[in-house]
């Protein structure tokens, strides 16, 4: 089985690579588009034939271990990676998305026990995949907000026109909140179906809802008259309130209860 | 750009008003936990709840409607104080982020000003109160006159009214309970987690047995004289089967064979076994510097002892694998007569008569050959309208998402 995986993933991954490859050179070849759209979803196609495959041949869905997870965020990232592209012309998106899903690919191929190692049964539900799929993609949105803000402030500092600067970093940020919401609730649908509620404020959610907070705050301020250059060190800076939920929360006194402290690798 | 400087109070009230607004808003919260000497709000429970939700939508909404054109609603209903609520949110938010809540039996300023309760304290009723109704009002003038380019607002906005007024209103007709069940015995007696005292339940449920799986045994080398477990070289965790290999400084481990149920022998070979007996047994082969041997090592059970392996000081031992699945048959029954066969298992909750029973523990010191089996028995009759606003918000965001780019491409 670990064989045939890592045929699988190499073969995605060549797709990915040789697609990103042809559709930076189609900036100038134009006819390179097509051929360069074709295979870097080819390369998240293998990756779902395969889940598909391994399916079939272990008679469950492959839900049960960290190994097993990936191929799904693997598939799944680079999909969304290209719908999000598609609808809201941000460049640049899909080549995140799909070195993201390589390196969670290339984990596994690495550590092969890692499709030993299993999870716990609360973690084996269809919402996990989901969850983590969507907020991986927010992350990676919000990340590439934050850091367009940083240089906005940057290029004010130096006194320079830059209002394209301003506008990607907004629609990253706003594209990234739909993201952030939907994690949220798929979190809250699937804490019912594990836990028995929906919300109980475990430090991982409180954390979680303050990051939402913050964006939802940036949201409002946007649309109301505020100076658009300031709130670029808004967003440069509300990143810090993911990265506190992502990596912090386990060194807070809060986490001593939290049923998300799981450590993983 | 002229500033002209705005004095307090002067008409559009804006950020300042609103700062100052929420920030007094949230002292008098405290001041009142505090006056109600730490005990935090008391929520009515239905029908009452669901009467005071609905006289609050109308008011707010009426309100909204009614006094549209005059400034203070206007102010009331818009995003400067929406924002400085959103941050009284997230700060209150924010400390029960970083202190554990919790009950805490001890009298002291932060339990009197419960922060150790922070999400059920008067300053966050109060602050969420005052959110709904700035947001009530702010939709109350995106639904009326309703146009279609609204909708998306409308969808996020009612949505997340929705789900946060019942989420917040209902909690207090959320019942949880946990049941505890032997095998082949029935109960009806469930225990909250603040009272020690259990409370009879309108079901029944009838344990017929209970049945956990477990993922592989683990190798594992412990130091008996500092009480310690050695790192193996490859850091990882070493799941027994034929043919693992591990090893530590200067230790080499091999599993010649593996039994994942059996019992030991007259002859002290073990011989394979039925599920419900046996236990894990690994033939090894140890090579040390100095000699190499094997030996039989197994992981015990509450009627057998483990077996280790002695070596140099060191034992090498084998631990149960951890839970992979547990389930619960059970029959429940309620006082009506109605009746219903079902597998509880965790993330397989089962629905009967308006409750949600979920499998949520056993015995973890007798693990496998655990009798007991914990069900947790959930009503919360206000969770359809909470997912109603859920399903809402993520219909306004597939419409966020889907509108995309295109009509926003001129933002300044
Ligand atoms: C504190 C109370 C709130 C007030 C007063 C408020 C008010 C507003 C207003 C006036 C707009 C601009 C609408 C437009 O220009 O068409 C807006 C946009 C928006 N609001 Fe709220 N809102 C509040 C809370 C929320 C919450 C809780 C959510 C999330 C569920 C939310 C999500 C949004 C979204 C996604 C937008 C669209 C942003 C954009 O298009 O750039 N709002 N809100």
């Amino acid at each position: 089985m670990i064989m045939n995986f890592n045929t699988a993933a190499e073969l995605a991954i060549v797709c990915w690579a040789i697609g990103s490859l042809l559709s930076l050179l189609a900036n100038r070849t134009p006819a390179l588009k097509l051929p360069a759209f074709l295979l870097s979803i080819a390369g998240a196609l293998v990756m779902a034939g395969f889940i598909a495959f391994y399916w079939s041949a272990l008679d469950r869905p492959p839900l049960r271990t960290l190994g097993e997870t990936r191929l799904w965020y693997a598939a799944l990232i680079p999909l969304v990676g290209f719908l999000v592209e598609y609808r809201w012309k941000i460049g640049g998106l899909k080549y995140y998305c799909m070195a993201l899903a390589t390196f969670l690919l290339s984990i596994n191929m690495l550590h092969p026990e890692v499709f030993d190692k299993t999870l716990m049964p609360a973690l084996q539900s269809p919402w996990f995949i989901p969850h983590v799929v969507v907020y991986l993609v927010g992350y990676v949105l919000l990340a590439a907000s934050s850091v367009t803000a940083l240089h906005n402030v940057y290029l004010q500092l130096r006194k320079q026109e830059n209002s394209t600067g301003e506008s990607v970093s907004h629609f990253l940020a706003l594209l990234g909140f739909v993201f952030l919401s939907f994690g949220l609730i798929f979190g809250a649908l699937w804490a019912k179906e594990a836990w028995g509620h929906y919300w109980t404020w475990d430090p991982k959610e409180t954390w979680a809802f303050l990051s939402w907070l913050a964006y939802l705050g940036y949201l409002h301020a946007f649309r109301y008259k505020i100076d658009k250059s300031k709130l670029q060190w808004y967003l440069a800076l509300a990143f810090v309130v993911l990265l506190v939920c992502w990596f912090g929360v386990n060194y807070l006194p809060s986490a001593q209860n939290s049923v998300h402290t799981y450590t993983q690798s | 750009m002229v500033v002209v400087r705005r004095r307090w109070f002067q008409a559009p009230w804006e950020f300042r008003e609103s700062a100052l607004f929420t920030a007094v808003s949230v002292i008098a919260g405290f001041i009142i936990q505090v006056a109600a000497s730490g005990r935090g709000i008391a929520m009515p429970h239905l029908p009452f709840n669901a009467i005071a939700l609905s006289v609050l939508a109308v008011l707010v909404l009426s309100t909204g409607l009614a006094f549209k054109n005059t400034h203070a609603v206007k102010w009331f209903g818009g995003i400067p104080l929406g924002l400085c609520l959103i941050l009284a949110i997230a700060l209150l938010s924010l400390i029960g982020g970083i202190i554990p809540q919790q009950p805490v039996a001890k009298e002291s300023l932060p339990v009197l000003l419960g922060l150790n309760q922070i999400f059920s304290s008067w300053p966050f009723a109060v602050t969420v109160l005052l959110f709904l109704a700035n947001l009530g009002i702010s939709l109350s003038w995106k639904l009326i006159p309703f146009k279609p380019q609204n909708l998306q607002f409308i969808l996020f906005h009612a949505g997340f009214w929705i789900a946060l007024s019942c989420a917040v209103v209902g909690s207090s007709d959320l019942q949880r309970f946990v049941v505890p069940i032997n095998v082949g015995k029935a109960n009806n007696l469930g225990y909250t987690m603040e009272s020690e005292t259990p409370q009879h339940l309108p079901l029944s449920i009838y344990l017929h047995d209970f049945s956990l799986e477990e993922y592989p045994p683990q190798l594992l080398l412990y130091d008996p004289h500092n009480d310690k477990l050695m790192m193996n070289k490859a850091q990882a965790i070493l799941e027994v089967r034929t043919g693992t290999t591990a090893s530590w400084q200067g230790i080499e481990v091999l599993v010649l064979d593996y039994l994942p149920y059996a019992l030991p022998g007259k002859d002290g070979v073990p011989q394979s076994a039925d599920r419900k007996t046996g236990i894990p047994f690994a033939k090894v082969r140890i090579i040390t510097p100095s000699t190499q041997r094997e030996a039989w090592i197994s992981t015990g059970s509450p009627m057998l002892k483990p077996d280790a392996a002695q070596l140099d000081g060191f034992y090498l031992i084998m631990m149960p694998g951890t839970p992979k699945s547990f389930r619960s048959a059970v029959t429940i029954q309620d006082e009506q007569g109605h009746e219903t066969n079902a597998n509880l298992e965790v993330n397989h909750p089962v629905s009967f008569m308006g409750w949600k029973l979920y499998q949520m523990g056993y015995d973890e010191k007798a693990g496998r050959w655990s009798k007991l089996s914990l069900i947790e028995v959930i009503h919360d009759p206000w969770l359809p309208a909470v997912y109603l606003g859920f399903f809402m918000i993520m219909a306004g965001n597939i419409l966020f998402f889907w509108n995309g780019i295109k009509r926003r491409e001129v933002v300044k």
